[in-house]
Protein backbone atom coordinates (compact mmCIF):
# COMPACT_ATOMS: atom_id res chain seq x y z
CA UNK A 1 0.00 0.00 0.00
CA UNK A 2 2.90 2.44 0.94
CA UNK A 3 4.03 4.92 -2.22
CA UNK A 4 7.48 5.87 -2.23
CA UNK A 5 7.57 9.38 -3.57
CA UNK A 6 11.20 11.86 -3.99
CA UNK A 7 10.67 14.37 -1.49
CA UNK A 8 12.97 18.05 -1.75
CA UNK A 9 11.93 19.55 1.57
CA UNK A 10 13.85 22.67 0.16
CA UNK A 11 16.01 25.19 2.36
CA UNK A 12 13.06 26.62 5.18
CA UNK A 13 12.87 22.47 6.44
CA UNK A 14 16.16 23.25 7.88
CA UNK A 15 15.17 26.43 9.83
CA UNK A 16 12.31 28.93 9.80
CA UNK A 17 10.08 25.88 8.45
CA UNK A 18 11.53 22.79 10.32
CA UNK A 19 7.95 22.62 12.02
CA UNK A 20 6.48 21.96 8.54
CA UNK A 21 9.04 19.66 7.34
CA UNK A 22 9.15 17.33 10.87
CA UNK A 23 4.73 17.56 11.10
CA UNK A 24 4.39 16.56 6.82
CA UNK A 25 6.88 13.49 7.31
CA UNK A 26 4.71 12.19 10.20
CA UNK A 27 1.71 12.36 9.03
CA UNK A 28 2.99 11.25 5.46
CA UNK A 29 3.79 8.61 7.29
CA UNK A 30 0.55 7.76 8.47
CA UNK A 31 -1.42 8.36 5.00
CA UNK A 32 0.99 5.72 3.71
CA UNK A 33 3.70 7.85 1.76
CA UNK A 34 7.04 7.09 1.89
CA UNK A 35 9.14 9.82 1.34
CA UNK A 36 12.40 9.12 0.19
CA UNK A 37 15.05 12.44 0.32
CA UNK A 38 16.21 13.88 -2.72
CA UNK A 39 20.03 12.86 -2.85
CA UNK A 40 22.06 16.00 -1.73
CA UNK A 41 19.22 18.55 -2.59
CA UNK A 42 20.32 22.52 -3.21
CA UNK A 43 18.24 25.55 -3.31
CA UNK A 44 15.98 26.46 -5.91
CA UNK A 45 16.73 30.37 -5.90
CA UNK A 46 13.52 31.08 -4.48
CA UNK A 47 12.12 34.27 -5.89
CA UNK A 48 15.40 36.04 -6.19
CA UNK A 49 17.73 33.82 -7.61
CA UNK A 50 17.90 34.76 -11.21
CA UNK A 51 18.97 38.21 -10.61
CA UNK A 52 22.60 37.18 -9.45
CA UNK A 53 22.23 34.04 -10.79
CA UNK A 54 20.38 34.22 -14.04
CA UNK A 55 18.10 32.70 -15.54
CA UNK A 56 19.81 29.99 -16.53
CA UNK A 57 21.56 29.76 -12.74
CA UNK A 58 18.36 29.70 -11.60
CA UNK A 59 16.97 26.66 -13.75
CA UNK A 60 20.14 24.69 -13.29
CA UNK A 61 19.32 24.67 -9.06
CA UNK A 62 16.26 22.76 -10.16
CA UNK A 63 17.75 20.77 -12.99
CA UNK A 64 20.30 19.45 -10.77
CA UNK A 65 17.67 18.31 -7.90
CA UNK A 66 15.45 17.03 -10.65
CA UNK A 67 18.20 14.94 -11.98
CA UNK A 68 19.05 13.41 -8.84
CA UNK A 69 15.42 12.65 -8.20
CA UNK A 70 15.40 10.95 -11.63
CA UNK A 71 18.22 9.21 -11.20
CA UNK A 72 16.53 7.43 -7.58
CA UNK A 73 13.74 6.26 -10.10
CA UNK A 74 9.44 6.89 -9.73
CA UNK A 75 8.26 9.61 -10.95
CA UNK A 76 6.98 12.24 -8.61
CA UNK A 77 8.93 14.75 -7.33
CA UNK A 78 7.36 16.06 -4.02
CA UNK A 79 8.03 19.55 -2.14
CA UNK A 80 6.13 21.01 0.55
CA UNK A 81 7.10 24.87 -0.05
CA UNK A 82 5.49 27.08 -1.98
CA UNK A 83 8.85 28.59 -3.94
CA UNK A 84 10.56 25.08 -4.49
CA UNK A 85 7.08 23.86 -6.26
CA UNK A 86 7.13 26.95 -8.40
CA UNK A 87 10.81 27.26 -9.51
CA UNK A 88 10.95 22.93 -9.75
CA UNK A 89 8.27 23.40 -11.60
CA UNK A 90 8.76 26.16 -13.81
CA UNK A 91 11.61 24.64 -15.04
CA UNK A 92 10.64 21.01 -15.27
CA UNK A 93 7.55 22.40 -17.93
CA UNK A 94 10.99 24.79 -19.94
CA UNK A 95 12.42 21.46 -20.33
CA UNK A 96 9.63 20.14 -21.42
CA UNK A 97 8.93 22.82 -23.73
CA UNK A 98 11.75 24.37 -24.63
CA UNK A 99 14.47 22.43 -26.69
CA UNK A 100 16.92 25.24 -26.48
CA UNK A 101 16.93 25.71 -22.59
CA UNK A 102 16.63 21.86 -22.25
CA UNK A 103 19.91 21.62 -24.04
CA UNK A 104 21.60 24.18 -21.90
CA UNK A 105 20.50 22.56 -18.55
CA UNK A 106 21.76 19.46 -19.66
CA UNK A 107 24.94 21.38 -20.96
CA UNK A 108 25.64 22.42 -17.56
CA UNK A 109 24.81 18.97 -15.68
CA UNK A 110 27.05 17.29 -17.75
CA UNK A 111 30.08 18.76 -15.57
CA UNK A 112 28.61 16.43 -12.65
CA UNK A 113 27.69 13.68 -14.99
CA UNK A 114 24.07 14.21 -14.55
CA UNK A 115 20.95 14.89 -17.14
CA UNK A 116 17.60 15.29 -16.68
CA UNK A 117 14.90 14.54 -19.37
CA UNK A 118 11.74 16.29 -17.98
CA UNK A 119 10.15 13.36 -17.43
CA UNK A 120 9.14 13.92 -13.46
CA UNK A 121 6.02 15.24 -12.22
CA UNK A 122 6.75 18.02 -9.83
CA UNK A 123 4.41 17.95 -7.38
CA UNK A 124 3.15 20.15 -3.92
CA UNK A 125 2.60 17.96 -1.37
CA UNK A 126 -1.09 19.46 -0.62
CA UNK A 127 -2.16 17.95 -4.20
CA UNK A 128 -0.78 14.91 -3.18
CA UNK A 129 -3.09 14.30 -0.23
CA UNK A 130 -5.72 15.73 -2.40
CA UNK A 131 -5.26 13.65 -5.34
CA UNK A 132 -3.57 10.52 -4.72
CA UNK A 133 -4.22 9.95 -0.80
CA UNK A 134 -7.82 11.48 -0.86
CA UNK A 135 -9.55 14.24 2.04
CA UNK A 136 -11.45 10.70 3.09
CA UNK A 137 -8.27 8.76 3.67
CA UNK A 138 -7.24 12.03 5.72
CA UNK A 139 -10.12 11.67 7.83
CA UNK A 140 -9.76 8.12 8.58
CA UNK A 141 -6.92 8.81 10.29
CA UNK A 142 -8.70 11.22 12.82
CA UNK A 143 -8.45 9.90 16.56
CA UNK A 144 -8.68 13.56 18.24
CA UNK A 145 -10.73 15.69 16.06
CA UNK A 146 -10.25 19.59 16.62
CA UNK A 147 -13.94 19.82 17.81
CA UNK A 148 -15.14 23.39 17.76
CA UNK A 149 -11.86 24.74 17.06
CA UNK A 150 -12.06 27.58 14.62
CA UNK A 151 -9.23 27.64 11.80
CA UNK A 152 -8.57 30.57 9.13
CA UNK A 153 -7.18 28.51 6.40
CA UNK A 154 -5.03 30.81 4.10
CA UNK A 155 -3.67 29.39 1.27
CA UNK A 156 -1.14 32.76 0.01
CA UNK A 157 -0.11 32.96 -3.36
CA UNK A 158 2.41 30.61 -4.74
CA UNK A 159 1.01 27.22 -3.55
CA UNK A 160 -2.06 27.74 -6.04
CA UNK A 161 -0.56 30.66 -8.64
CA UNK A 162 0.55 29.90 -11.45
CA UNK A 163 0.93 26.73 -11.26
CA UNK A 164 -1.79 25.17 -9.59
CA UNK A 165 -4.08 24.02 -12.42
CA UNK A 166 -1.41 23.25 -15.07
CA UNK A 167 0.02 19.98 -14.10
CA UNK A 168 -2.46 16.97 -14.67
CA UNK A 169 -4.90 19.03 -16.54
CA UNK A 170 -6.24 20.93 -13.77
CA UNK A 171 -7.41 18.12 -12.03
CA UNK A 172 -6.86 20.03 -8.06
CA UNK A 173 -7.38 23.86 -7.06
CA UNK A 174 -8.47 27.51 -8.36
CA UNK A 175 -6.23 30.78 -8.22
CA UNK A 176 -8.52 32.14 -6.25
CA UNK A 177 -10.90 30.06 -4.06
CA UNK A 178 -9.22 27.31 -3.31
CA UNK A 179 -10.94 24.54 -1.17
CA UNK A 180 -8.49 21.80 -0.14
CA UNK A 181 -7.03 23.53 3.18
CA UNK A 182 -10.67 23.99 4.18
CA UNK A 183 -11.32 20.53 3.40
CA UNK A 184 -8.18 19.67 5.19
CA UNK A 185 -9.34 21.45 8.08
CA UNK A 186 -13.10 19.84 8.44
CA UNK A 187 -11.55 17.04 8.00
CA UNK A 188 -9.27 17.13 11.34
CA UNK A 189 -12.72 17.97 12.86
CA UNK A 190 -12.02 21.65 13.23
CA UNK A 191 -14.58 24.78 11.67
CA UNK A 192 -13.25 25.97 8.69
CA UNK A 193 -14.58 29.55 9.10
CA UNK A 194 -14.86 31.09 5.70
CA UNK A 195 -12.38 33.50 5.28
CA UNK A 196 -11.64 36.61 2.88
CA UNK A 197 -8.04 36.65 3.37
CA UNK A 198 -7.41 33.43 1.82
CA UNK A 199 -5.17 33.85 -1.41
CA UNK A 200 -3.86 37.19 -0.28
CA UNK A 201 -0.36 38.02 -0.48
CA UNK A 202 1.94 38.09 2.82
CA UNK A 203 4.72 40.01 0.68
CA UNK A 204 6.53 37.17 0.35
CA UNK A 205 10.52 37.76 0.45
CA UNK A 206 9.77 41.68 0.35
CA UNK A 207 8.42 41.09 3.71
CA UNK A 208 11.81 39.70 4.67
CA UNK A 209 13.75 42.50 3.08
CA UNK A 210 11.45 44.98 3.31
CA UNK A 211 8.91 45.08 6.45
CA UNK A 212 8.00 48.75 5.92
CA UNK A 213 6.75 48.47 2.81
CA UNK A 214 4.23 45.27 3.51
CA UNK A 215 3.56 45.27 7.03
CA UNK A 216 -0.09 46.52 5.58
CA UNK A 217 -0.41 43.60 3.55
CA UNK A 218 0.01 41.28 6.53
CA UNK A 219 -2.10 43.85 9.04
CA UNK A 220 -4.65 43.26 6.57
CA UNK A 221 -4.66 39.70 6.45
CA UNK A 222 -5.16 39.53 10.07
CA UNK A 223 -8.01 41.85 9.81
CA UNK A 224 -9.65 39.36 7.80
CA UNK A 225 -8.64 36.61 10.30
CA UNK A 226 -10.23 38.62 13.17
CA UNK A 227 -13.62 39.22 10.95
CA UNK A 228 -14.23 35.57 10.64
CA UNK A 229 -13.68 34.61 13.66
CA UNK A 230 -10.53 32.54 13.81
CA UNK A 231 -8.74 31.03 16.75
CA UNK A 232 -5.40 30.31 14.84
CA UNK A 233 -4.46 30.79 10.97
CA UNK A 234 -3.55 27.52 9.30
CA UNK A 235 -1.23 27.87 6.12
CA UNK A 236 0.88 25.22 3.94
CA UNK A 237 3.51 28.16 3.06
CA UNK A 238 6.70 28.23 4.64
CA UNK A 239 7.76 31.71 4.31
CA UNK A 240 3.32 32.63 4.87
CA UNK A 241 4.01 31.37 8.34
CA UNK A 242 7.25 33.13 9.04
CA UNK A 243 6.00 36.04 8.10
CA UNK A 244 2.34 36.43 9.53
CA UNK A 245 3.83 35.03 13.01
CA UNK A 246 7.01 36.86 13.58
CA UNK A 247 6.05 39.71 12.26
CA UNK A 248 2.96 40.10 14.47
CA UNK A 249 4.44 42.68 17.12
CA UNK A 250 5.93 44.80 14.28
CA UNK A 251 2.11 44.83 12.96
CA UNK A 252 0.56 45.81 16.09
CA UNK A 253 3.32 48.38 17.33
CA UNK A 254 2.98 49.97 13.88
CA UNK A 255 -1.28 49.99 13.48
CA UNK A 256 -2.26 49.94 17.11
CA UNK A 257 -3.86 46.21 17.18
CA UNK A 258 -3.82 43.41 19.40
CA UNK A 259 -3.07 40.58 16.82
CA UNK A 260 -1.91 37.31 18.47
CA UNK A 261 -2.70 34.36 16.57
CA UNK A 262 -1.08 31.19 16.16
CA UNK A 263 -0.13 30.25 12.57
CA UNK A 264 0.13 26.42 12.11
CA UNK A 265 1.10 24.49 9.16
CA UNK A 266 -1.78 22.46 7.53
CA UNK A 267 0.31 18.94 8.37
CA UNK A 268 0.59 19.90 11.91
CA UNK A 269 -2.90 20.44 12.56
CA UNK A 270 -3.23 17.30 10.91
CA UNK A 271 -0.80 15.60 13.02
CA UNK A 272 -2.62 16.55 16.27
CA UNK A 273 -6.06 15.23 15.04
CA UNK A 274 -4.30 12.12 13.95
CA UNK A 275 -3.17 11.60 18.06
CA UNK A 276 0.45 12.01 17.02
CA UNK A 277 3.16 13.28 19.34
CA UNK A 278 2.43 17.20 19.97
CA UNK A 279 6.38 17.58 19.96
CA UNK A 280 8.15 15.15 18.13
CA UNK A 281 5.54 14.95 15.40
CA UNK A 282 3.86 17.94 15.12
CA UNK A 283 6.52 20.50 16.20
CA UNK A 284 3.88 22.55 18.25
CA UNK A 285 6.80 23.75 20.41
CA UNK A 286 8.53 25.66 17.56
CA UNK A 287 6.11 28.36 17.51
CA UNK A 288 7.01 32.10 18.08
CA UNK A 289 3.34 32.42 19.14
CA UNK A 290 2.24 29.22 21.41
CA UNK A 291 -0.25 27.18 19.89
CA UNK A 292 -0.61 24.26 22.24
CA UNK A 293 -3.08 25.86 24.70
CA UNK A 294 -5.49 26.66 22.24
CA UNK A 295 -5.05 23.45 21.02
CA UNK A 296 -5.62 21.41 24.34
CA UNK A 297 -9.11 23.33 24.16
CA UNK A 298 -10.21 21.35 21.44
CA UNK A 299 -9.44 18.11 23.28
CA UNK B 1 21.55 37.91 -21.04
CA UNK B 2 25.26 39.88 -20.96
CA UNK B 3 24.93 41.72 -24.13
CA UNK B 4 23.51 45.18 -23.55
CA UNK B 5 20.10 45.99 -24.98
CA UNK B 6 19.84 48.91 -27.26
CA UNK B 7 19.01 52.40 -26.35
CA UNK B 8 16.01 53.65 -28.50
CA UNK B 9 17.56 56.75 -30.38
CA UNK B 10 13.68 58.91 -30.64
CA UNK B 11 10.29 58.13 -29.20
CA UNK B 12 8.55 54.99 -30.30
CA UNK B 13 11.71 53.56 -31.75
CA UNK B 14 10.53 49.92 -31.25
CA UNK B 15 14.64 48.69 -30.88
CA UNK B 16 14.21 47.91 -26.68
CA UNK B 17 10.89 46.91 -26.89
CA UNK B 18 12.17 44.20 -29.83
CA UNK B 19 15.12 43.15 -27.68
CA UNK B 20 12.76 43.00 -24.79
CA UNK B 21 10.27 40.49 -26.81
CA UNK B 22 13.34 38.11 -28.23
CA UNK B 23 15.77 38.72 -24.90
CA UNK B 24 13.17 38.50 -21.78
CA UNK B 25 11.60 35.77 -20.36
CA UNK B 26 8.18 35.82 -21.31
CA UNK B 27 8.74 38.59 -23.98
CA UNK B 28 7.60 36.92 -26.75
CA UNK B 29 4.06 37.46 -25.42
CA UNK B 30 4.86 41.14 -24.17
CA UNK B 31 3.26 42.41 -27.89
CA UNK B 32 0.06 40.95 -26.82
CA UNK B 33 -0.53 43.06 -24.00
CA UNK B 34 -3.42 45.81 -24.58
CA UNK B 35 -3.28 48.16 -21.85
CA UNK B 36 -6.50 46.76 -19.68
CA UNK B 37 -4.89 47.01 -16.51
CA UNK B 38 -5.76 43.80 -14.71
CA UNK B 39 -2.13 43.15 -13.73
CA UNK B 40 -1.84 46.40 -11.89
CA UNK B 41 -5.50 46.43 -10.55
CA UNK B 42 -4.74 42.78 -9.19
CA UNK B 43 -1.30 43.87 -7.69
CA UNK B 44 -0.85 43.76 -3.71
CA UNK B 45 1.63 46.55 -3.83
CA UNK B 46 0.57 48.37 -7.03
CA UNK B 47 -0.66 51.62 -5.31
CA UNK B 48 3.62 51.21 -4.15
CA UNK B 49 4.58 50.98 -7.66
CA UNK B 50 5.94 54.28 -9.51
CA UNK B 51 4.13 52.94 -12.47
CA UNK B 52 2.89 49.58 -12.27
CA UNK B 53 3.47 46.53 -14.80
CA UNK B 54 0.62 47.81 -17.47
CA UNK B 55 2.23 51.35 -18.10
CA UNK B 56 5.68 49.89 -17.92
CA UNK B 57 4.38 47.53 -20.28
CA UNK B 58 3.53 50.76 -22.65
CA UNK B 59 7.06 52.53 -21.77
CA UNK B 60 9.14 49.58 -23.23
CA UNK B 61 7.02 50.12 -26.51
CA UNK B 62 7.39 53.72 -26.10
CA UNK B 63 10.94 53.33 -25.86
CA UNK B 64 11.54 54.70 -22.62
CA UNK B 65 14.55 52.27 -22.00
CA UNK B 66 16.06 54.23 -19.03
CA UNK B 67 12.58 54.68 -17.46
CA UNK B 68 11.97 51.05 -17.71
CA UNK B 69 15.19 50.18 -16.33
CA UNK B 70 15.15 52.31 -13.12
CA UNK B 71 11.64 51.53 -11.97
CA UNK B 72 10.94 50.24 -8.67
CA UNK B 73 7.96 48.71 -10.57
CA UNK B 74 10.61 45.68 -11.42
CA UNK B 75 12.04 46.03 -7.08
CA UNK B 76 8.26 45.94 -5.41
CA UNK B 77 7.10 42.94 -6.97
CA UNK B 78 5.96 40.45 -4.05
CA UNK B 79 6.12 37.25 -6.54
CA UNK B 80 2.47 37.09 -6.37
CA UNK B 81 1.50 35.69 -9.28
CA UNK B 82 -2.52 37.00 -9.53
CA UNK B 83 -1.32 39.06 -12.56
CA UNK B 84 0.52 36.00 -14.65
CA UNK B 85 -3.07 33.89 -13.75
CA UNK B 86 -5.50 37.22 -14.42
CA UNK B 87 -3.93 38.18 -17.11
CA UNK B 88 -6.59 38.00 -20.08
CA UNK B 89 -3.60 37.85 -23.08
CA UNK B 90 -1.49 35.05 -21.19
CA UNK B 91 1.32 37.86 -20.85
CA UNK B 92 3.45 35.67 -17.63
CA UNK B 93 3.73 39.53 -16.28
CA UNK B 94 5.65 38.55 -13.05
CA UNK B 95 8.51 36.78 -15.19
CA UNK B 96 8.60 39.65 -17.53
CA UNK B 97 9.47 42.15 -14.37
CA UNK B 98 11.97 39.96 -12.74
CA UNK B 99 13.75 39.29 -15.69
CA UNK B 100 13.91 42.84 -16.49
CA UNK B 101 15.17 43.32 -12.90
CA UNK B 102 18.05 41.02 -13.91
CA UNK B 103 18.44 42.77 -16.81
CA UNK B 104 18.93 45.97 -15.53
CA UNK B 105 21.12 44.60 -12.43
CA UNK B 106 23.61 43.79 -15.14
CA UNK B 107 23.23 46.80 -17.11
CA UNK B 108 24.93 48.44 -14.05
CA UNK B 109 21.69 51.07 -12.95
CA UNK B 110 22.45 52.17 -9.63
CA UNK B 111 18.19 52.52 -9.36
CA UNK B 112 18.73 48.87 -9.41
CA UNK B 113 21.92 47.92 -7.80
CA UNK B 114 21.14 49.82 -4.72
CA UNK B 115 17.59 48.18 -4.48
CA UNK B 116 16.65 46.20 -2.01
CA UNK B 117 15.28 43.49 -3.70
CA UNK B 118 18.74 43.41 -5.79
CA UNK B 119 20.69 43.72 -2.63
CA UNK B 120 18.91 40.73 -1.16
CA UNK B 121 19.35 38.61 -4.31
CA UNK B 122 23.35 39.36 -3.67
CA UNK B 123 23.28 37.74 -0.58
CA UNK B 124 20.54 34.81 -1.45
CA UNK B 125 23.06 34.14 -4.29
CA UNK B 126 26.27 33.80 -2.37
CA UNK B 127 24.57 31.54 -0.22
CA UNK B 128 22.48 29.10 -2.47
CA UNK B 129 25.59 29.21 -5.40
CA UNK B 130 28.41 28.56 -2.34
CA UNK B 131 26.81 26.26 0.27
CA UNK B 132 24.11 24.90 -1.99
CA UNK B 133 21.89 25.82 0.26
CA UNK B 134 19.87 29.23 2.12
CA UNK B 135 21.17 30.14 5.25
CA UNK B 136 18.32 32.51 6.83
CA UNK B 137 21.08 33.86 9.72
CA UNK B 138 23.48 34.65 6.89
CA UNK B 139 21.81 36.03 4.30
CA UNK B 140 19.94 38.21 6.32
CA UNK B 141 23.30 39.19 8.37
CA UNK B 142 24.97 40.15 5.09
CA UNK B 143 21.87 42.07 3.48
CA UNK B 144 21.68 43.95 6.59
CA UNK B 145 25.09 44.86 6.26
CA UNK B 146 24.86 45.81 2.56
CA UNK B 147 23.56 49.11 3.41
CA UNK B 148 26.87 49.88 5.62
CA UNK B 149 27.96 48.96 9.14
CA UNK B 150 25.85 51.41 11.05
CA UNK B 151 22.30 50.84 9.00
CA UNK B 152 23.39 46.72 9.45
CA UNK B 153 23.47 47.25 12.91
CA UNK B 154 20.62 49.45 13.07
CA UNK B 155 17.94 46.95 11.13
CA UNK B 156 20.18 43.41 13.33
CA UNK B 157 19.27 45.58 16.51
CA UNK B 158 15.26 46.11 14.76
CA UNK B 159 14.65 42.25 14.15
CA UNK B 160 16.75 41.20 17.31
CA UNK B 161 13.68 40.15 19.29
CA UNK B 162 12.64 37.95 16.02
CA UNK B 163 15.83 36.24 15.56
CA UNK B 164 16.04 35.36 19.42
CA UNK B 165 12.48 34.16 19.45
CA UNK B 166 13.94 31.89 16.30
CA UNK B 167 17.11 30.41 17.94
CA UNK B 168 14.62 29.66 21.28
CA UNK B 169 12.15 27.89 18.91
CA UNK B 170 15.34 25.96 17.40
CA UNK B 171 14.39 27.55 13.59
CA UNK B 172 17.02 29.57 13.45
CA UNK B 173 20.40 27.33 14.55
CA UNK B 174 24.29 28.67 15.77
CA UNK B 175 27.32 27.10 14.25
CA UNK B 176 28.67 26.68 10.59
CA UNK B 177 26.21 26.56 7.34
CA UNK B 178 24.06 24.03 6.77
CA UNK B 179 25.52 23.03 3.13
CA UNK B 180 25.24 20.11 0.24
CA UNK B 181 27.45 17.35 0.27
CA UNK B 182 28.84 17.95 -2.54
CA UNK B 183 29.04 21.80 -3.30
CA UNK B 184 32.28 21.14 -5.82
CA UNK B 185 29.96 19.48 -8.40
CA UNK B 186 27.31 22.57 -7.62
CA UNK B 187 29.99 25.06 -8.16
CA UNK B 188 31.14 23.49 -11.54
CA UNK B 189 27.39 22.81 -12.90
CA UNK B 190 26.78 26.73 -12.21
CA UNK B 191 30.06 27.90 -13.67
CA UNK B 192 28.97 26.19 -16.50
CA UNK B 193 25.53 27.43 -16.47
CA UNK B 194 27.16 31.45 -16.21
CA UNK B 195 29.63 30.45 -19.30
CA UNK B 196 26.03 29.09 -21.27
CA UNK B 197 24.27 31.82 -21.04
CA UNK B 198 27.18 34.42 -22.05
CA UNK B 199 28.03 32.47 -24.73
CA UNK B 200 24.10 31.89 -25.63
CA UNK B 201 22.55 34.74 -24.94
CA UNK B 202 19.12 35.63 -27.06
CA UNK B 203 18.70 31.93 -27.39
CA UNK B 204 16.89 31.32 -24.15
CA UNK B 205 13.75 29.49 -23.04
Amino acid sequence: MTKTMSYYPGCSSQASAVHLDTSLRAVMGKLGVQLRDVEDWNCCGASVGHIEGGHLGQAALSGRNLANAQAAGGEDFVTPCAACYLNSHYTNEKIRENPTLKAQVNEALAEAGKSYDGGLHVRHACEVIVNDIGVDKVKEQVTNPLTGMKMAGWVGCQTVRPFANTERGGTWETYDDPSFLDDFIAACGAEAVPFKGKTKCCGGSVSVMSPDKTLHLMKDILDEVKASGAEAVVTPCPLCQTNLEMYQPQINKAFGTDFNYPVLFYSQVMAVAFGLEGKTDAALHQHLIPPEALLSKAK
Amino acid sequence: MTALSPTPSKKYDLSFARWVYDNVDGGDRLALCMQCGTCSGSCPIGTQMDHGPRKLFMMIRAGMKEAVLTSNTLWNCVSCYNCVVRCPRKVPVAYILHDLATVAVREGYAEARNSDNARFAKAFWWSAAKYGRTDERLVTGKYYFSFGMAEGYKRGMANLPIALGMIKTKRMHLGMPHACKNTGELHKVLAKAAEIEARDHGKQG
